[in-house]
């Protein structure tokens, strides 16, 4: 025992030191390069010391675990959605859900700040924020039998709560896939080989699908098998459709791909989930964590230098291109998943607590999934920071600044005061094969490059114009996914709303509903994406933000939900623990929609930006970017729209807090906890390891319960032990 | 571990993870719980599993 203790205590010193090391280096060094392996040591040792200590304080201490009691899945088990899944698979589900392009695409883009900022908040973030906010609400729902977020704010804040939450939900997924969908558009346009490549995952996903459903009922792996070989040949045939009769074909406008995304939204949202969105779900999310893990070895084995400068000008004048705002609050709104991302609480509070099958492994699925997912942020701003900046301007700031060609990109990336010439823009865009780079925003063409870059290190340059698109094509891939899957439960809520007026909306089965509802969805959306199409000042520049509010605004609510819980149950002195949080984020979403709606910087406030060009218009005058009157019309009723939904936004954020406040009043000035909503405790007869490895005490229980080292059931009558499915 | 311990765990780990046993813990659990009720064919469980997620939606995140 003393020798365990002992070497605990060296092995955590160890990492302390090696954490404090590389956080010495990342943020002191200046004037020098340093290479990318300091931020992966500064993370993974972060990660490790909060993994170890703070997630265990909460889980022990503030949430007060208690693996006696058993969980919704042993006591509801039916063999389906309720069922006590293995631990390392639950973690394989939910950070499959919770991870998507969102950790990919805001890194890059908060990349004009600096790779410093956005570092320190994804870490720093991530471990008092984000994975805290997961964890939390993973324990609450797994204690109310797998209660949705929308349904806890209800119970424990009240129905203004509840109502608000379940809006902040709605406008949050509308948001959501425009700006997805968006970064798709911005990826293929006038690209045949991306296009062609992404165009071939629908027959692909059709023949998997038709597959698994008719010819080999539930054989997944195969299925999968044939997928993904099926796309590998696809990315490499696009290559050859590029320089072939059919490129023009597939060379489209940003206008024609909006409109086909929308289509496509709307056919695949109304088809059976079989034909198109689970063979899809299978691909995405085996390149999503194959690539993942392919870049993590990428980037240790070749050890890039990082390019970009720790902390730009952007960072305090707040003129930067990319989007508008100075580093506070802007870097915390635009990095969202990977440090904190509201989104997490409906996965949290969804099908993860049905499947859980000890309460100590919330540490593990929830805290340990979230940082997994603040890793692949911090990849992503290496990938982001290792191309050249001169490139990356060129590329990220909207074609309003940078022109649509190479010579003016050049010149406006010289003003911005930094080096690109138009030659090695011409070189950069013939490396990967696409006709140009410029003003190709939303981040994942850079992203792409960053990776290319990596992986060609590796591979060869030979394999440049391959891993681009490959890259391109994975994103592309799992952010249909995404759009897929967001209608159907935007749907989904519409229904139910609707079906509390007009009945037959009610049923889910009810093909005009369907439609009806889809459409809308689809309809809200599709909105935002042509509008942030066509928007002359750069749909990303004016669309993220938003979505990175949204997002935060749900975090908003979801850590409002964990605190007032914690209030209930009489453990004030430990609220700080979402607490904090909380008003951290209140104060970032606040102050971000407050200079979005109020700053009379037309570049950053809407209602400035709106008056700036309603004034030209009533002249009769056409102000650059726009290029003809119809343009000024369209920012006009843009910047009303979105300066309406900033406001609209921090006004939910207002209520769900002044209404959870009251509850904390009464919660307070009670004399003993408010009475629970947990489902009463049951004795668990279940035993099974709380972390990745089991501990030697573990290994003690689960010999002496007769069980595999993964765990099993207490026989119930006799003697007799059961184990499930032969884990190793 | 020898290597082919650790295939087999990689092997264990894809089924598990991708839905591949669902069926498998499907019968054992009614066995399990339920000897009397029939049980469905592989094929009519896929289909029903596969409908379900019409019924109930999962979102992915960003």
């Amino acid at each position: 025992m003393q020798a365990t203790r002992a070497r605990s205590i060296v092995i955590w010193t160890a990492v302390a030191l090696i954490g404090a090391v590389a956080w010495g280096v990342v943020a002191l060094v200046r004037g020098e390069q340093i290479s990318a392996a300091w931020l992966i040591f500064a993370a993974l040792a972060s990660y490790a010391i909060a993994y170890r200590f703070y997630a265990r304080f909460i889980t022990r201490t503030v949430l007060g675990i208690d693996d006696k009691r058993a969980t919704p899945a042993e006591r509801l088990d039916n063999g389906v959605d309720f069922q006590p899944t293995d631990r390392r698979v639950l973690f394989g589900h939910h950070f499959a859900a919770i991870a998507g392009a969102g950790p990919l695409v805001g890194p890059v883009l908060a990349a004009q700040m600096g790779y410093l900022p956005g570092t320190i908040w994804i870490i720093v973030g991530v471990v008092f924020a984000g994975a805290v906010q997961d964890m939390v609400i993973l324990f609450f729902s797994m204690r109310r039998d797998g209660k949705s977020l929308g349904q806890m704010a209800r119970d424990e804040i009240g129905p203004v709560g509840g109502v608000a939450a379940l809006v902040a939900v709605f406008a949050i997924m509308i948001i959501l896939l425009a700006v997805l969908a968006l970064v798709v558009v911005n990826a293929l346009a006038d690209s045949p080989w991306g296009t062609f490549s992404l165009a071939m995952t629908i027959p692909i996903a059709f023949l998997m699908g038709f597959y698994l459903r008719v010819l080999r009922p539930g054989r997944v792996l195969e299925t999968t098998a044939i997928g993904v070989t099926l796309l590998l040949l696809a990315i490499v045939a696009g290559g050859f459709v590029q320089d072939s009769s059919l490129a023009d074909a597939f060379t489209l406008s940003p206008e024609a791909i909006a409109f086909c995304l929308i289509g496509y939204g709307f056919i695949a949202s109304v088809l059976p989930v079989w034909m198109l969105l689970a063979p899809r779900d299978y691909l995405s999310t085996f390149m999503k964590v194959g690539v993942i893990g392919l870049l993590a070895i990428g980037i240790v084995v070749t050890l890039p230098v990082m390019q970009n400068e720790a902390v730009t000008k952007f960072a305090s004048n707040g003129a930067g291109p990319v989007f508008a705002g100075a580093l506070f609050p802007f870097v915390f709104i635009t990095i969202a998943c990977g440090a904190l991302s509201g989104f997490h609480s409906l996965i949290a509070s969804g099908t993860t607590p049905k499947m859980i099958e000890k309460e100590s492994q919330i540490r593990f699925i929830g805290y340990g999934a979230m940082l997994t997912e603040s890793f692949v942020a911090v990849m992503a701003i290496i990938a982001a920071s290792i191309i050249d900046p001169g490139l990356y301007y060129a590329m990220n700031a909207p074609a309003a600044l940078v022109g649509d060609t190479v010579q003016s990109a050049s010149q406006a990336v010289n003003q911005l005061g930094f080096q690109v010439s138009p030659g090695e823009l011409s070189a950069a865009a013939a490396a990967v094969n696409e006709q140009t780079l410029v003003a190709r925003t939303g981040g994942a063409p850079t992203l792409a490059i960053g990776m290319s870059n990596i992986f060609s290190g590796a591979t060869g340059e030979g394999l440049k114009a391959f891993w681009y698109h490959f890259a391109i094509m994975f994103e592309a891939l799992f952010i249909l996914t995404t759009v897929d899957a967001g209608t159907r439960v935007g749907r989904f809520m519409l229904q139910d709303t609707l079906g509390n007026v007009i009945k037959p909306f009610g049923r889910v089965s009810w093909k005009p509903g369907v439609w009806i509802t889809s459409a809308i969805v689809v309809g809200a959306w599709g909105w935002f994406l042509y509008a942030g199409v066509t928007n002359p000042l750069g749909g990303i520049n004016q669309l993220f933000p938003l979505f990175g509010i949204a997002n935060q605004l749900l975090a908003a609510v979801a850590l409002t939900v964990g605190t007032t819980l914690l209030i209930k149950a009489g453990k004030l002195k430990w609220a700080w623990v979402t607490g904090i949080p909380l008003a951290w984020d209140a104060a970032v979403t606040l102050t971000a929609s407050y200079q979005k709606v109020f700053s009379d910087n037309p570049k950053l406030g809407f209602f400035a930006q709106r008056d700036k060009f309603k004034a030209a218009l009533d002249q009769g005058d056409v102000v650059a970017p726009a290029k003809s009157v119809g343009d000024m019309h369209s920012i006009v009723t843009n910047s009303t729209v979105d300066g309406v939904l900033a406001a609209f936004f921090a006004i939910l954020i207002v209520v769900v807090i002044a209404d959870a406040a009251r509850v904390w009043v009464k919660a307070i000035r009670a004399r003993e906890p408010l009475p629970t909503t947990e489902t009463p405790p049951v004795e668990s007869q279940l035993v099974a390891p709380s972390g990745l490895f089991p501990t030697a005490e573990e290994r003690a229980l689960l010999a002496g319960a007769g069980a595999g080292a993964n765990g099993g059931r207490f026989a119930r009558t006799d003697e007799r032990q059961t184990q499930r499915s032969g884990r190793p | 571990m020898t290597v082919r311990e650790a295939l087999s765990g990689v092997r264990w780990y894809l089924r598990e993870v991708s839905g591949e046993t669902a069926y498998e813990r499907y019968v054992e659990h009614l066995r399990r719980e339920h000897p009397d009720e029939p049980v469905m064919s592989r094929r009519d469980f896929e289909r029903w599993r596969q409908d379900d997620r019409d019924a109930n939606p999962r979102a992915r995140c960003c």
